[in-house]
């Protein structure tokens, strides 16, 4: 555990209540760019995202907003400009999986679970970098799989999950490591309209039990609307930071 | 579920994959088990046999072929007033096709010698005299050739009779065909040649004395070389020729089982590039990946080595069991060489490993965010 993040793992909550507006993330003149600099998919971005936050970054196809949660969560390099976790320089983490492991979870357009894991075993994965004992992990995971509905589904593959379930064992893995950021990328892409308000409720009951900063990647307006706040992106850009009133933390 | 469940899971993904990779693998272990389990039983039985004969020092000369050249009889007078000699026994051995046999070891004894004394009758007799168109045979040479006593037995042009079974105490003996020197030479038309004079010393021989022996029968009989006896077949030439084909056969099957592991784990990490991904996305360290690789391919090897050997084994029990080589050579299959090959397996399955889980590293955790 990097002492440099966090100095009680279980004081997220806490910290987010002493001081609700200080930043889970910040960044300054963010830039990536792509071959060379024959693509800029982020072009000097200014952004401040507080603790508890639920926040949607909305835009077209190549705006830019899926490099963004890359570099929040340390999957990528800036190319310029600074970009900071509680006022931790990312790019300058000394181990980033740590980072990931501890503080980030990642939820997926493709919901991207392990084909030959059941979901119960699925869930566990992200626990396997921790020391927690076997026997802990697994009851973790049979908890977490119950808050998202599925305790009748422990046993089943991905394989024999529907859509809606299979992003519900994804969101229940990325909790497996109590983060305090959960990172969506589009994460009712694949689903149909039933199910992708299904999980919109379960992200934002999540997001508003747990308290936990929600960046989630969207194209779809109606899905950004469940945010508190949206920012609109085009070329790189952050064209517009609007609060919806929704969604926020109490 | 553990790290090691991690490990299974990926290993049983590709099943047929897997099943011809592990295929692969066995297949080299069970060459290495085979090919250095006859070579080393070539030496093994060689020894035995000496043993059995109750020789101590042979005079021979094997340096190009795995018979040794015949020399002049002659050589046994000059050697047999040395120092330390109690006994000596002229011998004409030699590589045969016998009836529908393809090869045999028939041996032709010096008439009364002691290599006679260790020979057990099983069955009938031993001949009579050193004249009589008579044969003995090893009780392996008897299934072999089929032959019972009382049955006729041609070598070469020579009508013979089987007059008894004996049970030699080693393989060599075992799979022989044993006559008089002076039948076998008027047999091969070889009069007044041997190619072994086996020697046995007087009690309480000293090795330094031994050593001292060889050297002075060296120096008179420079067409022979005198040998401890066990150390005989290690310095022939052929004996070095079978060993090293041996194992450089089994590193070429060895090489193409690491191509296979090489081949199937680069394709596993290459396939499971976005699964790594997530992996990475998730907080698993590099390390950890590589470490999965690396041990995936480690127990390909282990499975590999482990099938491998049981393959090897009842290879050259089934290839004992065949008309040629029955009799001849005795497989020398100890622990050691099963240990050391599934130890080679798995070090195959690691140095395979080694450049997939490479590029398992090299791999960029922002690729989980596409698709």
């Amino acid at each position: 555990m990097q002492p440099l993040l966090r100095s009680n793992q279980s004081a997220t909550t806490d910290r987010v209540l002493e001081n609700p507006v200080s930043n889970a993330f910040e960044a300054v003149g963010l830039k990536k760019d792509f071959d060379d600099g024959a693509v800029q998919a982020l072009r000097s971005l200014d952004l401040q995202i507080p603790e508890g936050e639920f926040i949607a970054i909305t835009g077209p196809s190549g705006c830019g907003k899926t490099t963004l949660l890359q570099l929040l969560g340390a999957l990528d390099r800036p190319t310029a400009g600074t970009l900071a976790f509680r006022g931790v320089s990312i790019p300058d983490l000394p181990d980033p999986s740590a980072y990931r492991s501890q503080e980030i979870g990642f939820v997926f357009q493709s919901f991207h679970l392990l084909p030959t894991f059941t979901a119960l075993e699925n869930v566990q994965i992200p626990m396997l970098e921790t020391r927690m004992p076997s026997a802990k992990r697994r009851d973790r995971a049979r908890e977490l799989l119950k808050s998202v509905g599925l305790e009748r589904r422990l046993n089943h593959f991905p394989s024999k999950l529907s859509g809606g379930e299979r992003q519900r064992v994804a969101i229940a893995r990325s909790l497996a490591n109590n983060p305090s950021v959960l990172l969506a990328d589009e994460p009712t892409g694949n689903l149909d309209s039933d199910n992708a308000v299904m999980i919109l409720d379960l992200l934002t009951k999540i997001q508003q039990e747990k308290r936990m900063t929600l960046v989630l990647v969207t194209h779809d307006d109606r899905v950004a609307h469940r945010a508190a706040r949206i920012i609109h992106m085009i070329d790189g850009h952050a064209v517009s930071d609007r609060q919806t009133g929704n969604g926020v933390c109490q | 579920m553990s790290f090691v469940t991690v490990v299974f899971r990926g290993l049983i993904r590709r099943r047929t994959r897997t099943t011809l990779t592990l295929l692969g693998i066995s297949i080299g272990i069970a060459a290495v088990v085979a090919l250095v389990g006859l070579s080393r039983g070539l030496n093994k039985s060689w020894a035995a046999g000496m043993r059995a004969r109750g020789t101590d020092v042979v005079v021979s000369n094997m340096t190009s072929s795995l018979v040794p050249k015949p020399f002049n009889a002659t050589v046994r007078d000059r050697i047999a007033h040395l120092p330390h000699i109690a006994a000596t026994c002229s011998l004409l051995v030699d590589l045969m096709s016998v009836e529908n046999t393809e090869m045999i070891m028939v041996s032709g004894r010096e008439w009364g010698g002691f290599t006679w004394a260790n020979l057990k009758l099983i069955s009938g007799r031993m001949p009579n005299d050193a004249q009589e168109k008579a044969v003995v045979l090893g009780r392996t040479a008897a299934d072999v050739l089929k032959k019972k006593v009382g049955d006729p037995i041609q070598i070469e042009t020579a009508e013979l009779k089987v007059v008894g079974i004996v049970d030699g105490n080693a393989w060599v003996e075992n799979g022989s065909v044993i006559l008089s020197l002076p039948l076998l030479q008027e047999i091969t038309d070889d009069q007044d040649r041997i190619n072994v004079i086996d020697v046995r010393l007087t009690p309480g021989t000293s090795r330094a004395d031994v050593q001292s022996l060889c050297e002075q029968i060296n120096q008179l009989v420079p067409e022979a070389r005198a040998i401890v006896a066990s150390e005989n077949l290690n310095q022939s030439e052929i004996s070095r020729i079978v060993g090293a084909m041996s194992w450089s056969t089994s590193l070429l099957a060895v090489l193409v089982g690491v191509l296979g592991v090489m081949n199937t784990m680069l394709m596993n990490v290459f396939e499971r590039t976005p699964e790594i991904c997530v992996l990475l996305a998730l907080g698993w360290k590099r390390r950890r990946i590589v470490e999965l690789v690396l041990w995936e391919s480690a127990i390909l090897g282990l499975l590999g080595g482990i099938i491998g050997v049981f393959i090897g084994v009842a290879g050259v029990r089934l290839l004992g069991a065949t008309p040629s080589i029955r009799g001849l050579l005795e497989p020398d299959i100890g622990i050691r060489l099963l240990a050391v090959s599934v130890a080679i397996a798995i070090l195959v399955g690691v140095v395979s490993g080694l450049y997939p889980a490479w590029r398992s590293s090299r791999v960029t955790p922002s690729q989980a965010l596409h698709g």
